[in-house]
């Protein structure tokens, strides 16, 4: 990996998987075959052989008892890892359509201090009704991030204590909340544009039914609302800085 | 008539919620915040002129509106002290879920050993 990293840096990797297991062995192996980062993965409660295939790409398996979702499943992670003495944490969608290439271009900025977080973000990705949803969510957060759903990012220490907290144990999703809370706590945030891949199944679990894209964007537009920092965020301005070109 | 069934009603309540804590169905917490509801309930009943006092002191001029509109508070201020707990509970047993996945991947990591994590 062509990332200078400070040896003296421990960086893992945090993938929540559910119901993954035609996708996450490759993710796994490319991963390890571009970084020697260790990589866990927490197993949703899949009903499929999400846990065996991960294990058997050499990933280290944290298991669910229950469902906890995505963001239950990451937070996890973070704390495994935080318990473990890392000092960054990547995290990205078990579903194959973040790039392990990406990866330099998004641990750079946190490496270079420059920033505490870095959201790995993807616009094109946008169909008409996730465009609309990050419209109404960027309104009401009064986050000025580029990509709130991207669970592509990069999180420096400081960021992981603030995740670890009982208080993001209530959160659904690694977006909105988590990002509010983030900014709320005084933490650098940055867009870095990447590229991704399609899904492999194809589908967003999120964005495919009208039904699930009203509930979550009340819920979200509620989280927003209510959680929307009083004062300037500590979010890096200036779009020269914010947005380190990574396109391949 | 109307007044002595609201009674009857306040005094099954009041009782089924002791027989409930009784046999451990209900915790006592919950119960007796229930219980003094219930027995407001009942004493309403067998006095209801206290409803038409209370009215004509604040100027409703429908007493039996005062009545509903105290019920209604009550039971909304219930609800969401229930869902808070609810959200209390949800936390503690995500985190307790969490914490096992963790001592399982140690327990793990303790029969196979990889040398991932080590610093």
């Amino acid at each position: 990996m062509n990332v200078n990293t400070p040896s003296a840096l421990r960086i893992g990797v945090v993938i929540p998987a559910l119901n993954e297991s035609v996708s996450i062995g490759a993710l796994v192996t490319s991963l390890r075959a571009q970084a020697k980062y260790p990589v866990l993965v927490i197993d949703d409660c899949s009903d499929d052989d999400t846990a065996i295939m991960a294990a058997r790409a050499g990933a280290r398996v944290l298991p669910l008892a229950m469902r906890l979702g995505a963001w239950g499943a990451t937070q996890t992670g973070i704390r495994y890892l935080l318990r473990e003495g890392f000092d960054l944490v990547v995290t990205l969608d078990a579903d194959g359509q973040h790039e392990p290439t990406s990866l330099p271009a998004l641990l750079a900025p946190v490496l270079a201090g420059s920033a505490d977080v870095t959201i790995g973000s993807c616009t094109r990705r946008g169909s008409r009704l996730r465009l609309a949803a990050w419209m109404m969510m960027k309104t009401a957060s009064g986050l000025r991030l580029e990509d709130l759903t991207s669970g592509f990012r990069v999180y420096n220490r400081a960021a992981l204590v603030e995740l670890a907290d009982w208080r993001a144990t209530l959160l659904d999703y690694q977006d909105v909340g988590v990002l509010l809370r983030l900014q709320a706590a005084g933490l650098r945030l940055l867009d870095v544009p990447v590229t991704m891949r399609q899904r492999r199944d194809g589908a967003s679990r999120i964005f495919h039914s009208w039904r699930v894209v009203g509930l979550y964007m009340l819920y979200t537009l509620v989280l927003g609302l209510s959680k929307r920092a009083t004062r300037r965020p500590g979010r890096l301005q200036a779009p020269a800085i914010a947005h380190v070109e990574s396109e391949p | 008539m109307i007044s002595l069934i609201t009674a009857g009603i306040g005094l099954l309540v009041a009782t089924a919620i002791l027989l409930l804590i009784r046999r451990d169905q209900l915790h006592v917490r919950h119960g007796a915040g229930w219980i003094i509801v219930a027995l407001m309930f009942a004493g309403l009943g067998f006095a209801p002129s206290l409803v038409d006092w209370v009215a004509r002191l604040v100027g409703i001029a429908y007493p039996p509106a005062l009545a509903f509109v105290v019920a209604i508070a009550v039971l909304l201020i219930k609800i969401l002290l229930m869902d808070i707990e609810r959200a209390r509970q949800e936390v503690q047993l995500q985190r307790l879920v969490q914490r096992v996945a963790m001592l399982e991947a140690d327990l793990r990591q303790h029969i196979a050993p990889d040398d991932d994590l080590s610093p």
